[in-house]
């Protein structure tokens, strides 16, 4: 039956009303951005186009330029941060660390995932399944929950204020999801193909190398994309255990000060602190497709 | 190239004993088929062969080595599976070069095998396409090629032709048949399909319940079943089995079922009172319109073309002749079924076992 053209219409009226919904938010962020501080809070009218575009957020932000040299010495908050040139709007370094500790926290949860979910997968032993439960148990627990031992227990390791430290703990909290996720992508994979290539002459670990793992590329791409993303917006844990550290959604509340709220430099970090979760998407988009074992076996 | 040798293996899951005690002599080069319904055990066997179960008790040997505790990639077998299990992710060249590639085989020594499989599968045109770009007989053949290119000592096949298409499946049985034939490799092949057991086996061994009923060549197993299941099993349509006893008359022993007395070889040895099973396959009973035999009226009559299946009931019994005349039959007249006595099976009633006649009893 064809579609009649009306609701073909409708469907896509329908379709970018939505995306407009969802997007405005992320558009509005963009602009303010974009803004000079005198035109994000206006308070005799709301300013959408009407302003003059000035990129002196990101300079701050992103460049790491003085906010006092280029406002002329005064900011939103009236403050004159970065006395003897020294500006803590500077996001630079908080950009490395939230991309050392995403990437980072994303490769060991893979590579401790893979290996748990293809074990559990694939190997019989006792317990399987409890083990399956007691994995998915650690989520249940909200991460406030085991703020207090983890910051004792980060203090006495010296993990606190450290990468290697907010990469295990981030993993920590991705690794029941990844296992759990890779695991139902691995059951998909049929047991014949481990066997046949066994009797081709793989040991185990060939095998999983050579024809297990290919076969999840879409799975492990999508498991890397949640748990980058968690990583990369995780606040409260990197708060509570960093101090030099600092990731992006736990420097970007230092801009909300008792004087006042720095919302153009806010915006310009968060529109910035976008893009690199936006390339890692894209990078792994690729591998994001769907009917990898197709023509392995008899559907 | 190897013989096979199983001895008394036992195959228990838990407490679930599905192999009891196999023992079986595969002499170098021999076609092989395990038949048996579903569930007899026959994939659990070749998967013990082949290393991907583990052996509760017994012994399997390959070449005059027990196997046992060997991994299943230093057998040096190959195994065609029911759902093909290629590697998806690799073209058909890749998938035949795997094994080769894992034992680090001089490239162009892989090229050449490869070629040479290619060659004999007439896989050379798709051998740079992706599997899910092929049909399945295609598939299929992908599969036996990575088999062959290893030249394994034993090949192993679990019902690798029953996600085929009726045609394609006879096909691909003589491809499989020519292709031992010229490799002259050990094959052990399960199937559950006695067309297939029948047409490609030296050896066939028929399975139940994790037992061997019988083993022998095609036409041994069709002509003289070790017992009913075999009997009923081997052969479509399946025998027709008669309960009755043995009686006596002026001529000799007769068998006697619902009041009606046929006559019987009389090398048998039984006795007169002895309770019997007597099977009589449909292609040895004479059907007619009149005259001499049992009779029965014509339930079904399915013309085949070279022969024509009449189903007719006799009593309660259904009773089947397959005949190579034009027979004007239809539904509801009345046949007569006449067993051509020289072709009669009988079978103990209660132990279910062939009754032999006395000289080939030796």
């Amino acid at each position: 039956m064809k579609t009649p053209l009306s609701l073909v219409a409708l469907r896509y009226a329908a379709a970018m009303f939505i995306t407009v919904i969802f997007m405005f938010p992320i558009f509005w962020w963009g602009l303010t951005s974009i803004k000079p501080a005198s035109d994000i809070f206006n308070k005799d009218e709301v300013v959408v186009f009407d302003f003059k575009p000035t990129l002196i957020n990101y300079r701050v932000t992103v460049l790491g330029e003085s906010p006092s040299m280029l406002t002329g010495g005064g900011t939103a908050s009236g403050t004159t941060m970065g006395t003897g040139g020294e500006n803590s709007f500077d996001g630079r370094k908080t950009i490395f660390d939230s991309i050392v500790i995403a990437i980072g926290s994303t490769i060991f949860t893979l590579a401790v995932s893979l290996g748990a979910a293809y074990a559990l997968s694939r190997m019989a032993f006792r317990g399987n399944q409890l083990y399956l439960n007691w994995i998915l148990s650690h989520r249940f627990l909200p991460p406030i929950a085991i703020i207090v031992p983890l910051v004792f227990m980060f203090h006495n390791l010296g993990l606190r204020d450290t990468y290697l430290g907010l990469i295990l703990v981030h993993s920590l909290i991705n690794l029941p999801i990844a296992v759990l996720l890779l695991k139902s992508f691995l059951d998909d994979v049929p047991k014949e193909l481990d066997q046949a290539a066994m009797i081709d002459g793989a040991t185990r670990w060939q095998s999983f190398r050579m024809v297990v793992v290919p076969m999840i590329r879409g799975g492990i791409a999508a498991t890397a994309v949640l748990c980058f993303v968690f990583s990369w917006t995780e606040f409260l844990l990197s708060l509570f255990l960093t101090s030099e550290i600092r990731t992006l959604p736990v420097k970007i509340t230092t801009f909300v000060t008792s004087t006042g709220s720095e919302w153009g430099f806010i915006s310009a970090l968060g529109t910035s602190a976008m893009l690199p979760s936006f390339i890692f998407i894209l990078l792994v988009q690729r591998h994001l497709v769907r009917g990898l074992t197709m023509g392995a076996i008899k559907d | 190239m190897a013989s096979v040798t199983i001895s008394d293996a036992i195959k228990k899951y838990g407490a679930l004993q599905v192999l009891h005690g196999i023992n079986l002599d595969i002499r170098n080069g021999q076609f092989i088929v395990l038949l048996g319904p579903s569930g007899c055990g026959k994939s659990t066997l070749l998967r013990m062969i082949a290393g991907l179960e583990e052996v509760t008790a017994g012994e399997i040997s390959i070449g005059g080595s027990k196997m046992n505790d060997v991994h299943p990639k230093d057998r040096n077998i190959a195994m065609v599976f029911q759902n093909y299990a290629l590697y998806a992710h690799m073209s058909v060249r890749e998938n035949m070069a795997f094994s080769m590639r894992l034992k680090k085989v001089d490239k162009s020594k892989i090229a050449e095998r490869v070629g040479w499989a290619a060659k004999i599968l007439s896989l050379e045109p798709f051998l740079d396409r992706m599997p899910r770009e092929l049909s399945g007989g295609q598939r299929q053949r992908v599969a036996m090629g990575r088999a062959i290119v290893r030249n394994p000592d034993v090949f192993l096949f679990d019902e690798p032709l029953s996600n085929l298409d009726a045609k394609l499946r006879v096909q691909m049985r003589t491809e499989i048949k020519e292709l031992h034939q010229n490799l002259k490799t050990t094959t052990i092949y399960v199937t559950h399909d006695q067309i297939e057991a029948m047409t490609m086996a030296d050896v066939v061994v028929i399975m139940r319940d994790g037992n061997i009923e019988q083993v022998g060549s095609p036409l041994e197993v069709y002509d003289n079943p070790a017992n009913l299941f075999v009997a009923e099993f081997i052969g479509s349509p399946g025998m027709n089995i008669l309960e009755g006893t043995i009686g006596e008359d002026s001529v000799g022993k007769t068998f006697d079922f619902h009041g009606f007395s046929m006559p019987l070889p009389q090398d048998f040895k039984v006795h007169a009172g002895q309770n019997v099973l007597y099977g009589i396959r449909p292609e040895h009973v004479i059907t007619s319109t009149s005259g001499a035999g049992l009779q029965a009226t014509v339930k079904v009559v399915e013309p085949t073309g070279p022969e024509t299946h009449i189903y007719a009931d006799h009593g309660d019994m259904e009773l089947c002749s397959v005949s190579r005349e034009r027979l004007a039959l239809s539904p509801q007249s009345e046949v007569r079924f006449l067993p051509d006595i020289d072709f009669v099976h009988l079978f103990d009633a209660k132990t279910k076992i062939a009754i032999l006649k006395s000289q080939s009893a030796g």
